[in-house]
């Protein structure tokens, strides 16, 4: 006779997508109803359902950096609070760096989901969470500043608090956030819209459990992680067995800019099991490249998911056979009061690690190193135009590496971003007092190889007023990495000014002053190549230049070969 | 010899598949619509197309009114058959197209590439000139580099230059002028596209892309219209032809050649154009459309009557601003494949397409799909699949089920059901997905099935959604040629006009407004309609001010600009447009207008709504055949679609058969054949 804890195939799957299809639903509320371009163009955020052990039951894609984080939020509010904390109608709001693991920008929301609320039989199902970027949570400087060296110069900072309580929001939270922050009136529209989106959550899992009732949900849960697990095993299982190895670093940590911070990582493969060890990377540091655990853990996951389980949606049984060890103090560890502004940046190059160190192991899935990090250029200044203030940012696309039987691509957002798009020229000129006056290809960049890395971009601005200019430039010191004989790319380059007396070079500036006429010249850089260059076929070489993607010069210096005959 | 006393009797569309070419004919003297298929062939379209009339008409000239939807263009850019195109561009921006906006769609790979390109970059040109944001000139054009690419034009046999240049949409005299140069140089032969005549609005990428697609398709879907033409014409059709376009109105061949990249998308739309007609007939405001067939499955919605309009569209992965119905297409339809990963049942995303298809069809497919599963489960009628042109292999589908059942503990029966259960609550939780993107709640919506295994599946669908009702109109496998004899002219304009509301100056925006109505009942005139039966509406793009999304939010006119509190009023009504369609909105916040939009439409008379035949008893033909549901066997009341008239009303378990189509009633549901002989299937009020 068959118990409730066994439920037949066709209702774990039905479950399995509906669990899916909330998730979805979750994460099209959110970015149809939010109000900046960084979540509904960029997709800066993440939806999950959650079950009420805090697995995750149903995620959307969303960006992957926030992969398989969210759960770690209810459960710190657990844990600070007890159990008894979750109450119907309640929803809670939190950006802790050291309890998220990002920077302040990044919100959670998140709730709990009961069912039979207010009766005698009410449960807690199971939460729903939704994290999303806000353009500004008040740091010293608008939008986020490149020099932070404590978190309390970086923005409002808030715990687990009860954002609505019962169904009503609290209008002294409220306040306090309308007043920390830069813009409110779009902050407060996209917090609206992540309330939309966990509340849609929770409607959707309570739909599941009235229909199939707790105790099916539950054991399609279980068989579906086991499912998930299952899958994940059988491909570590596949990897030869090895400690694998790599390191890497950024340039600098944005304060210090003559100290490179290195990022090391020891992967052990062992039967069906990984391990992710970073214990031996930098210390923490003064300037803003620090993160909390949970978000390190996070940039492992996507390094895994990326050659493991690139297309299983996630869920609780996802990750079972991987295990990371992460020391407290460390750069990817980081305790209060560290500056956490530009947490990314070694988890992007953390990222490529992964790929790095598994190469011998799985040749085939991993790719040379990407041009790597966001690349930023945050503009403020008064538009003459309409006498109003504005304040954009950009993150420049550049080159991802070679792969096996392919050449990386040209002019991509960094993994970082998601799916990010460019500015348009025509949007950017319309709106900011700018112009720009070259956005192209930049040849050469890509490292040459059997598969050439792609190139990064040449992005030129003329200020047509006075302006204040910050960058995030990242990688010149250890620029894209070739695999298996593949060439290193060539890193990025800004100079101000260029071919002019006052010409200089800057990759990493907090609010430098520029006048008008003033020309900033950014390239970014490639991707990494694979494979010897001398086994390029020579034709593919001379499609390269006629594309425009080498240089005769470059076809020459990097390929031996002279393509003006 | 066609019968010259009486012209202009019939009204014919043709809706050209993959495989078939659906072909509906309307008798306007006795009112009967029949449908009929005629192959598609795909080396000259032209051909089906001769073909299928000659099966509805015995002479063209016998045509009243003509409309098709050509899927000529799409074929050529899905196959890459287009000519050879070169790009010009603004230099030092010129790479936009390559660049593409640097966006990654799969987020979880190493190995990512963008869409392919239809230009290679060797062929993109930068030519000197620029304009402002503002439509200034700040650098004068080169017509020197014009003249030089030209040449290269000449000299490497490109078939069609696209000429992109910023700010085109604000000025587009450096556009203009270079098609000056460029005619001077190459005489009428190459076609020649610019962008703010193939989409006049800002974002350089997404306008450029519009002006390649239709470089690339537009000689083709041109000499495709000129070869029907000719040869309707040595027929003796003496009415114009039409064509269907993306956003769901028609033009004649000849402004269609002007503007090809409007008719790229042509084919799918005729169904929710049938569905907006369906919606008019039936009093029903909003209808979830599913067309099913066997290797697709395409949804669409009608809001308030009128079809989901979109103003962008994506073709693998290359964007084209224009308008366009809203298709959203989701899985595989009945091709999905059903698989075991894990030890846990899959169904789709995997299909077996056409080839080799579901196992039932016999050529070659040894994986059971959906359609095998239906065909186990007694849905299908083996003998009379696809009009009878198809006979299906049960013994082999029952095979294959039944080895997947072995993998489960199941038998072949209840495996079946449980692939039939996995695949109608994937594509339910789709639909509801789409309309949670778009705001509507699924339940206030009547679903209509279409397709030849949509009505299989809507009951299935609709009781998932909590739909209350299921229609399956008339000639279901034909619906979205019926639609096409449904629509009128239609001619879009645009005009970016992007301003804060507090920098809105009422007579502008009337002065753009009445410049886009006069271009558009000057159009209309050149398509041939009539003065009475010309009419123009105007509509504005809004947006919270840093918002990207915007709503299109319609005028009452050329005047409204003018008239005191104008933005107030706008943006009350998008402020209401933005709670129905987002669930929230901030009353008072900042606008900021984005786009004007006009639409000149045309009415050239549509069919006569006759009703259908009038039962006289409550009888009607049936038998009965073995179906299972919900894990038993019943005996299902199998009827054939003609020997319902207007009042039959029966209970599932039934099946009702029709030439290419089937529907399914599970039990606990009734049918009621309305006055136009659709089939209104609801569910029975529950004991509970």
């Amino acid at each position: 006779m068959s118990t409730s804890s066994t439920v037949d195939p066709v209702t774990v799957e039905i479950i399995r997508n509906a669990l899916n299809a909330a998730a979805d639903d979750m994460n099209a509320t959110l970015i149809r109803s939010a109000y900046t371009p960084i979540i509904y163009e960029g997709g800066d955020c993440v939806v999950a359902l959650l079950d009420a052990e805090h697995q995750v039951l149903g995620q959307s894609a969303g960006l992957p950096i926030f992969l398989g984080n969210l759960e770690t939020c209810t459960r710190a509010t657990e844990e600070r609070f007890g159990r008894a904390v979750w109450h119907p109608g309640d929803v809670w709001i939190l950006n802790d760096s050291y309890l998220g693991g990002t920077h302040l920008n990044d919100i959670t929301i998140f709730g709990p989901v009961f069912v039979e609320a207010g009766t005698d039989a009410e449960q807690l199902v199971g939460f729903t969470a939704s994290r999303a970027h806000w353009i500004d949570v008040g740091s010293k400087d608008p939008g986020g500043s490149m020099d932070s060296t404590s978190i309390f110069q970086e923005g409002l900072r808030l715990g687990p608090q009860r954002l609505v309580v019962g169904g009503v929001e609290q209008e002294g939270l409220v306040d306090i956030i309308a007043t920390n922050v830069r813009f409110p009136y779009p902050t407060l529209g996209d917090m609206r819209a992540m309330v939309a989106c966990i509340t849609m959550g929770e409607k959707r899992l309570q739909e599941v459990v009235e229909r199939f009732g707790l105790d099916v949900l539950l054991a399609a849960r279980d068989e579906i992680f086991r499912q998930t697990e299952a899958l994940e095993r059988a491909v570590i299982a596949a990897i030869p067995d090895g400690v694998y190895s790599a390191e890497g670093v950024l340039d600098n940590d944005g304060v210090t800019l003559d100290a490179p911070v290195p990022i090391r990582l020891d992967v052990t493969v062992r039967g069906e099991t990984i391990d992710f060890d970073v214990t031996r990377s930098a210390d923490q540091q003064t300037g803003p490249v620090n993160c909390g655990v949970a978000q390190a853990v996070s940039a492992l996951r996507v390094g895994y998911k990326l050659l493991v389980s690139p297309d299983l949606p996630g869920n609780g049984g996802s990750f079972r056979t991987m295990t990371a060890q992460v020391r407290e103090g460390s750069v990817l560890g980081a305790v209060a009061p560290a500056a956490c502004q530009w947490y990314f940046s070694h988890l992007g190059l953390l990222i490529d690690l992964v790929a790095k160190a598994l190469a011998p192991a799985v040749p085939d899935r991993v790719a040379g190193a990407s041009f790597g990090d966001s690349m930023i250029v945050l503009t403020a200044g008064n538009d003459p135009r309409t006498g109003r203030d504005y304040v954009t940012l950009e993150a420049t696309v550049g080159g991802w590496g070679a792969w096996e039987g392919s050449d990386g691509e040209t002019a991509l957002i960094n993994n970082v971003n998601g799916s990010l798009k460019d500015l348009p020229v025509e949007v950017l000129e319309t709106r900011y007092p700018m112009r720009i006056s070259e956005y192209r290809v930049r040849p050469d960049s890509g490292g040459a190889g059997r598969f050439r890395g792609g190139d990064g971009v040449v992005r030129e601005y003329e200020m047509l007023t006075d302006c204040t200019v910050s960058l995030w430039f990242e990688r010149s010191q250890q620029p894209a990495w070739g695999l298996f004989g593949g060439q290193d790319a060539v890193g990025p380059d800004v100079v101000v000014n260029p071919g002019r007396p006052d010409e200089r070079r800057v990759l990493k500036v907090n609010g430098m002053r520029l006048s008008a006429g003033d020309v900033l010249r950014c390239s970014t850089g490639g991707g990494g190549g694979y494979g010897p260059a001398a086994e390029r076929d020579p034709a593919r070489v001379r499609e390269n230049v006629l594309d425009g993607h080498l240089t005769p010069a470059g076809a020459r210096d990097q390929f031996g070969l002279d393509t003006t005959a | 010899m066609p019968d010259q006393s009486h012209p202009g009797r019939a009204r014919v569309s043709m809706d050209i598949g993959g495989t078939f070419t659906d072909v509906v004919h309307f008798h306007e003297t006795t009112g009967v619509v029949t449908a009929t298929k005629a192959s598609t062939t795909p080396s000259d379209l032209s051909d089906g197309v001769l073909a299928g009339l000659g099966e509805v008409v015995s002479s063209p000239a016998d045509i009243s009114f003509l409309v098709h939807g050509t899927t000529q263009g799409l074929n050529a850019f899905l196959e890459r058959r287009g000519v050879k195109v070169l790009l010009i561009a603004s230099a030092g921006v010129e790479d936009s197209y390559h660049i593409a906006r640097g966006t990654r769609r799969r987020l979880y790979d190493l190995h990512y590439r963008k869409p392919t390109p239809l230009v290679p970059r060797r062929d993109v040109v930068g030519v000197g000139g620029r304009i402002t944001a503002g439509g200034t000139v700040l650098a004068p054009l080169d017509e020197a580099a014009v003249r030089a690419a030209a040449k290269r034009v000449r000299d490497e046999g490109h078939g069609a230059v696209a000429v992109a240049l910023l700010f085109s949409y604000a000025n587009p005299d450096h556009e203009l002028r270079a098609r000056e140069v460029l005619r001077e140089e190459l005489g009428p032969d190459v076609s020649i596209s610019l962008s703010h005549e193939a989409a006049k609005e800002w974002r350089e990428y997404e306008r450029t892309s519009s002006a390649v697609v239709e470089a690339y398709t537009g000689p083709v879907v041109r000499r495709y219209l000129q070869r029907l033409e000719r040869r309707l014409d040595d027929d003796g059709l003496a009415v114009p032809l039409h064509v269907m376009q993306s956003s769901g109105g028609i033009v004649t061949a000849a402004s269609a050649q002007e503007r090809p990249l409007q008719t790229l998308l042509s084919g799918p739309v005729g169904g929710a154009i049938a569905c907006a007609e369906l919606s008019a007939r039936s009093g029903r405001p909003n209808l979830i459309g599913v067309d099913m067939g066997g290797t697709s499955f395409d949804v669409s919605l009608v809001v308030d009557g009128e079809p989901d309009v979109t103003a962008e569209a994506e073709l693998e992965g290359l964007p084209m601003l224009m308008s366009i119905v809203n298709i959203h297409t989701v899985g595989a339809g009945g091709g999905s494949v059903a698989w075991s990963e894990a030890g846990g049942l899959r169904v789709g995303p995997r299909s077996a397409g056409a080839r080799p298809g579901p196992v039932c069809y016999g050529r070659g497919g040894t994986e059971p799909t959906v359609t095998d599963a239906n065909l186990v489960l007694g849905r299908i009628d083996p003998d009379g699949f696809a009009g009878g042109q198809m006979t299906l292999d049960a013994a082999a589908a029952e095979r294959a089920v039944a080895a997947l059942g072995e993998q489960f503990g199941l038998g072949a029966e209840a495996m079946a059901e449980g692939v039939c259960d996995v695949a109608n609550a994937t594509m339910a939780q789709a639909i509801r997905t789409i309309t949670v993107a778009r705001g509507i709640d699924p339940r206030t919506s009547s679903l209509v099935a279409f397709g030849g295994a949509g009505p299989m599946h809507a009951v299935f669908l609709a009781d998932e959604l909590g739909i209350p009702e299921v229609l399956v109109p008339r000639l279901p496998g034909a619906f979205s040629a019926w639609g096409m004899l449904h629509t009128r002219i239609r001619r879009d304009y645009t005009e970016p006009h992007y301003r804060l509301d507090v920098d809105v100056d009422g007579e502008q925006v009337r002065a753009v407004l009445a410049g886009l109505e006069m271009q558009g009942l000057a159009d209309l005139a050149a398509e041939g309609v009539p003065e009475g039966a010309r009419s123009v509406t105007h509509a504005v793009d809004v947006r919270y001010a840093a918002q990207e999304f915007t709503l299109t939010v319609p005028l009452t006119g050329t005047d409204e600009p003018l008239e005191e509190g104008f933005t107030t009023h706008l943006a009350q009504r998008f402020t209401a447009a933005h709670r129905v369609r987002y669930g929230h909105a901030n009353p008072g916040a900042p606008i900021e207008l984005v786009t004007l939009r006009t639409t000149a439409t045309g009415d050239l008379g549509t069919p006569p709504r006759l009703p259908h035949p009038r039962a006289t008893s409550a009888e009607f033909a049936s038998s009965s055949r073995r179906v299972v549901f919900a894990g038993a066997p019943h005996d299902a009341l199998l009827v054939h679609r003609d020997d319902l008239l207007a009042g039959h009303t029966f209970s599932g378990p039934a099946v009702v058969l029709e030439g290419t189509a089937t529907t399914v009633v599970p039990p606990a549901h009734t049918v009621t054949v309305d006055e136009d002989g659709t089939l209104v299937i609801r569910q029975q009020e529950a004991s509970a």
